[in-house]
């Protein structure tokens, strides 16, 4: 037995049951002389194929294979909810400015229009759209919060289930262990879309610009097909990248603006300092005398840092140098680290003085009071977005708003100097708007 | 420029002076360095009759629990946390692609071992219709080979991977032979080919199967244990 309420909206092969779910597509077509998927809509190169002849896509398989013997099923989405006049459960306050923020976003979606957040880094982007959500889900739509990161969804969703706990909630993403339910608020990862079909009446991208949504064709498709044709979609980010930045210009997207963190200090600017042939230095298994000598300064001051090194590969010499000038009491953390979160709590409970970790940790995480160090952010890994949102994990808290953040170099690069300029533009409005620097 | 099979990024393929002045079409790597690393090859001492690295040569524990049932095992890989994200990726999602990573280790593990006839461990109907591919004959490159074993038609398919070692091991006898087999085995060597060597029942009730069709030797080779 099936259950129907499974393909709302959704683009799923099925075993049993089909005689209820219409007639269905095939999941990889042939096209001229390729093969389509009908999933992600990328081709098949032409050595997919299986011993008993049926052709299958390489691309979406995390999801589940599917090939050209497969059928994909699909049930429009009914928008059978039942929602309830106040949805919104969340009883924390929005500053002036959020508030302001808030109503402009509410406005748009009312309008009907897809639009883009602009917010710093810390400026509480989630409770901003709380507004405009607790009036989606009143009017009955279907709403998906997506993100290419997981951290970011697995933060999210406890979030959002305590701001809106009448809403029927989800949430999707690779390894999940529960199984998937018909609801109206879906949390997911943006892979996930990939099974929806004109479900969502309103997508919201949350850090729109991250790895790998930004450079991916096959995710950017993913949102618009999850959209229904009428729907619409909310960007979320503190970098946007510059095509978006070109689509606001040229007013083929709305902005909203909000250029102060929510306790209304500035941003911490990047201060470079210069570090000659840190590469080489670092194959030799040494690290620069004045970063040494800055770590060696915040232990004795009890002041836990972050330091972010280019590649994983890196780390353990990192840390083995780190040990031998006596900058000892933290770990290393990277993706694919099994510790990872166990290990960003650590740190979070002042169990650790500091932490060394990749880009995997430029957002999406937040600790008091902590100081951030960069080293080499002249490679090519720190993208202008990667170093705002880097200085960004400084003075989120309001008990301490200030936070050093030091990027050390061997030359000053394009991405270095557009983010320092990112920064200044930023805080510059931030600072019309009444931002004081900490 | 070439692109792994495994991770889909760009590498460079490193080229040895031997490559050079073989005066050849370089050889082209499926996997990149990064990805051959995640396998662990089996070198140097190992137990000999299943091929489980170990420190000595002598007969493991898991053997000796076979007592007289014995066979004589090689085995390429460990089966590690890379073989077994391998082994999901291709055997249980069914990526057939990743049939390529594999297949030139096999290929110059098949050139020292000496044999007549090759036989892949084949899979039972139901298999086959959902994953499409044996993932045994995946892994040749055009070696000759012969499918002499069927799965019973009775058998019941609950694959051996979802079952506990003594569940194994009460496993009824999976395969027969093939009508036209007794010609093409019968006082040979013939080697068995498998993807895992786990507990070794599988491969016991192929080779009992091998004997009674006449062969006069049976060995096997297995990508992991």
């Amino acid at each position: 037995m099936i259950n129907l309420s499974e393909y709302f909206g959704r683009r799923l092969p099925a075993t049993t049951g089909t005689d209820r779910l219409g007639t269905g597509k095939l999941a990889v077509k042939r096209v001229g002389q390729r093969y389509q998927c009908q999933r992600c809509q990328q081709w098949l190169a032409n050595s997919d194929q299986l011993p008993n002849g049926a052709w299958y896509c390489r691309q979406c398989l995390q999801l589940g294979r599917v090939t050209s013997q497969t059928k994909l099923y699909t049930i429009p989405e009914p928008n059978r909810f039942s929602p309830s006049e106040s949805p919104l459960t969340w009883t924390g306050k929005l500053s002036p400015d959020q508030q302001r923020a808030a109503e402009k976003i509410r406005q748009h979606v009312q309008q009907g229009q897809s639009q883009l957040l602009w917010a710093v880094t810390g400026a509480g982007k989630t409770e901003i759209v709380y507004p405009a959500l607790a009036w989606a889900v009143a009017r009955g739509w279907r709403v998906a919060w997506a993100s290419p990161r997981v951290d970011v969804c697995l933060e999210l969703a406890p979030r959002i289930q305590a701001a809106f706990a009448a809403v029927s909630q989800c949430v999707l993403y690779g390894e999940q262990p529960a199984p998937y339910r018909y609801s109206q608020l879906t949390v997911c990862t943006t892979h996930q879309l990939l099974r929806f079909e004109h479900a969502f009446d309103w997508i919201i991208v949350d850090e729109v610009d991250a790895f790998p949504l930004a450079t991916s064709p096959l995710l950017q498709l993913a949102i618009t097909r999850a959209e229904k044709p009428t729907g619409q979609h909310l960007y979320l980010t503190a970098t946007p990248g510059e095509k978006l930045q070109r689509q606001i210009r040229q007013r083929t997207l709305v902005a909203t603006y909000l250029p102060l963190r929510y306790h209304g200090y500035l941003l911490p600017q990047l201060r470079v300092k210069l570090a000659w042939r840190w590469r080489e230095y670092l194959r030799k298994g040494r690290l620069p005398r004045p970063l040494i000598q800055q770590l060696l300064t915040y232990l004795q001051k009890g002041q836990r840092f972050l330091l972010f090194v280019p590649h994983v590969r890196d780390l353990p010499e990192i840390m083995a140098e780190l040990g031998r000038q006596g900058i000892r009491g933290g770990v290393s953390v990277h993706a694919a680290d099994p510790e990872r979160t166990c290990k960003v709590q650590a740190l979070r409970d002042q169990r650790l003085s500091f932490l060394v970790t990749t880009t995997i940790l430029e957002r999406g995480v937040t600790f008091p009071n902590i100081a951030v160090v960069i080293l080499g952010g002249d490679d090519a890994v720190f993208s202008t977005a990667a170093l705002v949102q880097i200085a960004g994990r400084a003075g989120r808290s309001a008990k301490f708003p200030g936070g050093e953040v030091t990027c050390y170099v061997q030359t000053q690069t394009r991405a270095v100097r557009r983010a320092q300029v990112m920064i200044t533009r930023l805080n510059r409005q931030g600072k019309q708007r009444g931002g004081r620097r900490p | 420029m070439t692109i792994c099979v495994w991770c889909a990024r760009t590498f460079e393929p490193p080229v040895t002076l031997q490559d050079l002045l073989r005066w050849r079409p370089l050889p082209v790597p499926a996997l990149c360095l990064n990805c051959q690393e995640r396998f662990t090859p089996i070198t140097g001492a190992h137990c000999p009759a299943c091929g489980r690295q170990q420190a000595t040569t002598v007969r493991c524990h898991d053997c000796e629990r076979w007592g007289a049932e014995t066979l004589t095992n090689r085995a390429l890989f460990q089966y590690d946390a890379g073989m077994k994200a391998y082994m999901q990726q291709y055997k249980f999602q069914g990526d057939y692609a990743l049939r390529k990573a594999l297949q030139t280790p096999l290929y110059q593990a098949l050139a020292q071992q000496s044999y007549d006839v090759l036989v892949p461990i084949p899979v039972d109907q139901r298999t086959w219709l959902t994953r499409g591919f044996n993932q045994v004959t995946g892994w040749l490159h055009g070696q000759p080979f012969q499918q002499v074993l069927r799965v019973k038609a009775d058998h019941k398919s609950q694959p051996q991977s979802a079952k506990t070692r003594a569940e194994r091991l009460v496993t009824p006898q999976p395969f027969m032979l093939d009508a036209a087999a007794a010609k093409i085995i019968v006082n040979q060597r013939v080697l068995l080919l498998d993807d895992v060597y786990t507990t070794g029942r599988t491969l016991r009730q192929a080779a009992s199967q091998i004997y009674l069709g006449g062969a006069k030797a049976v060995t096997s080779l297995t990508l992991a244990r």
